[in-house]
């Protein structure tokens, strides 16, 4: 049961991207997690070799698409009930190949497919008690006017003509958002910003994370003029939230995020990516373009509200709830090899 | 001058005999808390129908802290900085005391990033700086008086006069406050919200301290302890015509609902000459609305020579600091829900800002 003190045997999805590596490698540190089943589309990442080998085999991995309903219903009625698991932490993808054109799944965007289908075999599953869930904090409503500070209770983009990327988390969130009353199963919603990982690496971005670094010649357009504020996170506050809401009794949405924020044009410097200011006019011109390209050599991050006006999350309700505070900093450091990246100490 | 408040004909307050049919007529030196002592009960009995609660003995509303932001370096005394090298061949213009008031305001980025959470950049400031500063002594050749009202530390709102196309008034209020303020304070102005819309702009205000005007962003700024700059006329004022200047136009009211609410003084400021820097003679607030601006002027410069018809004129500029209002030690942060009493008091602001606005133009 939630908050129970007996140890939790948690499945975790997506453990083949980024944030899922990080909060499988978290939890297998928890003395308070018995049992680790990581989910991922592709093989295992060459990271688990080390926790896969382990004796007590405290970490399983398995490879389904969890866009589809036929392995993801086998998933929960052999493999979760066999191990037990009795919490989810559903990290929505994201990794670097992320395109926002991935192939739709019965006419919902794949990100909505995989939403729909965990918590559908979470509410079915009688075993499973509690329910984590990344979700973006780019889901809120951005305007000119917009306060610098969003809470949880601040409007969300359900602007139609939303780029199809965003609309896929929006859609997420309302999924899991109408289920947060559920006495049968604790859902837990983290809105999380932009996330920075140690090197450099982005996600959860609109525009950032969609870039692949070092792809030559491909060039990443925004508007000019505006150089909206990012709120930032590290991948290792992510890890550590989702954590903290594990073991917490609390059901409902938080925003989680570090104490740091950049400028847009700094962040891409930060972080070696190329973006090009263009013109608003231009810049649905590139759009169109980039649309007949394939995206091969251009990359337009379009011209949505999230691209001119910035924010940052009120994270009052997690700190007093979750208990969470931010235990990294957000820096540029110089590695071995004399380059200057992004690095994530401890605070 | 009438400065005779016009008080609303269907306001059912606007029979009592207390409220300012002229309030200046009757006292040499205008005190609204003698008026409001009296009157405050009889406010809040006409407002609710109800018995008037004692102002005594309440307890203000604990204003929740605000965890987001880390605790920032106490501002830093003149005294206590060591000289700054100026950077740069403009700096040596500055003198040694500006470069430590620049350098002293490295104090409001609190993380390891060179940004505030609201965008402020201090490095941003100190380039542009001498750009305004060359402004402040050359251009409006300011003088100001009334330093002393201003509060050293804690939270506080400066309620000014708005005159003038582009906003040269809030400028030199920003660089006045830094330059007479001991530690050295920073206003961080209010601005409004389709300033977040115009491109480069949205960008410079942001680097240099300025904010979006919504209520949490206001809120953010008080629980950080920050001086804030607010004109309460808004747009209204910036469109004034020559016939009207040196005349406040109606106030918004959420600055002194804020002002409660955060127990917060509020400093009167008095502009002079922001009226006079582009007088303008006829407004065309229809196609304005059309074309999605502010206010679209007639000048004698403007539209006759284009863009560079809406620049200042080379006015003598003069800000005069009043004394603080400290409404919040005669009211609980939840009077700020009285809508009839918020707007009381934001009459008195503006009595105050006038009665200072007609003084120093009658010299």
């Amino acid at each position: 049961m939630s908050g129970d003190p007996e140890r939790r045997r948690v499945l975790v999805s997506h453990a083949d991207q980024p944030l899922g590596r990080r909060i499988v490698k978290r939890l297998f540190w928890d003395e308070r997690v018995a049992q680790v089943l990581a989910i991922g589309d592709g093989p295992p990442p060459r990271s688990f070799d080390h926790f896969l080998a382990a004796p007590d085999r405290r970490l399983v991995y398995a490879r389904v698409d969890l866009s589809r309903h036929r392995p993801v219903s086998n998933l929960f009625h052999s493999q979760v009930r066999a191990h037990r698991i009795d919490s989810v932490i559903h990290v929505p993808s994201h990794g670097p190949g992320e395109s926002p054109n991935r192939p739709l799944v019965a006419g919902v965007a794949t990100r909505t497919a995989e939403a729909r289908l965990v918590l559908q075999q979470c509410l079915q599953d009688r075993g499973i008690h509690d329910l984590i869930v990344l979700g973006s904090a780019f889901v809120y409503r951005l305007t000119p006017g917009n306060a610098n500070r969003m809470t949880e209770d601040s409007e969300l983009n359900l602007d139609p003509d939303a780029a199809a990327d965003l609309r896929s988390w929006v859609d997420c969130d309302m999924i899991f958002h109408g289920e947060v009353h559920n006495d049968a199963l604790r859902v837990v919603l983290l809105r999380v910003p932009t996330v920075v990982c140690g090197g450099g690496a982005v996600f959860f971005h609109p525009s950032l994370s969609a870039v692949e670094r070092n792809d030559w010649p491909a060039r990443d357009l925004r508007p000019l003029g505006f150089d909206p504020l990012c709120a930032l996170i590290s991948d290792k506050d992510v890890a550590l939230a989702a954590r903290l809401a594990l073991h917490s009794r609390h059901s409902g949405v938080y925003n989680v995020s570090g104490n740091e924020t950049l400028p847009l044009s700094e962040l891409s410097r930060w972080t070696g990516q190329r973006s090009l200011p263009v013109p608003g006019p231009l810049l649905r011109v590139a759009s169109r373009v980039a649309g007949l390209a394939g995206g091969q050599w251009l990359r337009v991050s379009g011209d949505g509200p999230q691209m001119r006006y910035g924010f940052t999350l009120d994270t009052r309700r997690a700190a007093e709830q979750l208990g969470f505070r931010p235990g990294h900093r957000i820096g540029l450091a110089r590695a071995g090899d004399g380059r200057v990246q992004i690095e994530t100490p401890e605070i | 001058m009438d400065i005779t408040p016009r008080l609303d004909p269907e306001d059912p307050l606007a029979d009592l005999p207390v409220l300012g049919r002229d309030p200046f007529e009757a006292q040499e030196e205008f005190d609204p808390f003698a008026i409001l002592t009296a009157t405050a009960g009889t406010l809040r009995v006409a407002a609710s129908g109800r018995d008037a609660p004692s102002v005594e003995g309440l307890e203000p509303d604990p204003v929740v802290p605000l965890s987001l932001h880390r605790r920032r370096r106490p501002a830093p005394l003149l005294a206590d900085l060591d000289p700054v090298p100026p950077r740069g061949i403009v700096e040596r213009w500055l003198g040694a005391d500006e470069r430590q008031r620049l350098a002293s305001l490295q104090h409001l980025v609190d993380s390891e990033l060179p940004y505030d959470r609201m965008g402020l950049s201090p490095d941003v400031l100190r380039r542009t700086f001498p750009i305004f500063y060359a402004l402040y002594r050359l251009y409006f050749r300011v003088r100001s008086q009334g330093h002393e009202h201003l509060p050293t530390r804690g939270p506080a709102i400066v309620a000014a006069n708005h005159g003038g196309l582009l906003p040269f008034d809030g400028a030199m209020l920003i660089l006045d406050v830094l330059l007479h303020s001991d530690p050295p304070r920073l206003l961080r102005s209010i601005v409004d919200r389709w300033a977040g819309e115009l491109p480069w702009v949205n960008i410079f205000y942001a680097r240099v301290g300025q904010v979006i005007g919504t209520r949490e962003n206001f809120d953010d700024l008080l629980s950080d302890d920050q001086m804030v700059l607010v004109f309460p006329e808004g747009v209204a004022g910036i469109r004034k015509t020559i016939a009207q200047r040196n005349r406040l136009q109606t106030f918004h009211m959420g600055f002194v609902e804020e002002a409660l609410r955060h127990q917060t003084p509020i400093v009167p400021a008095a502009v002079i000459g922001s009226d006079d820097q582009t007088p303008i003679l006829y407004d065309l607030p229809n196609l304005a609305r059309r074309l999605g601006l502010p206010a679209l002027p007639i000048t004698p410069t403007f539209p006759w020579f284009g863009p560079l018809g809406l620049l200042p004129y080379p006015v003598r500029y003069r800000l005069v600091y009043g004394e603080p209002l400290a409404f919040h030690e005669r009211f609980a942060p939840k009077d700020a829900d009285d809508p009839r009493l918020v707007r009381y008091l934001a009459r008195q602001v503006r009595h105050r800002i006038q009665r200072l606005v007609d003084r120093e133009t009658s010299r």
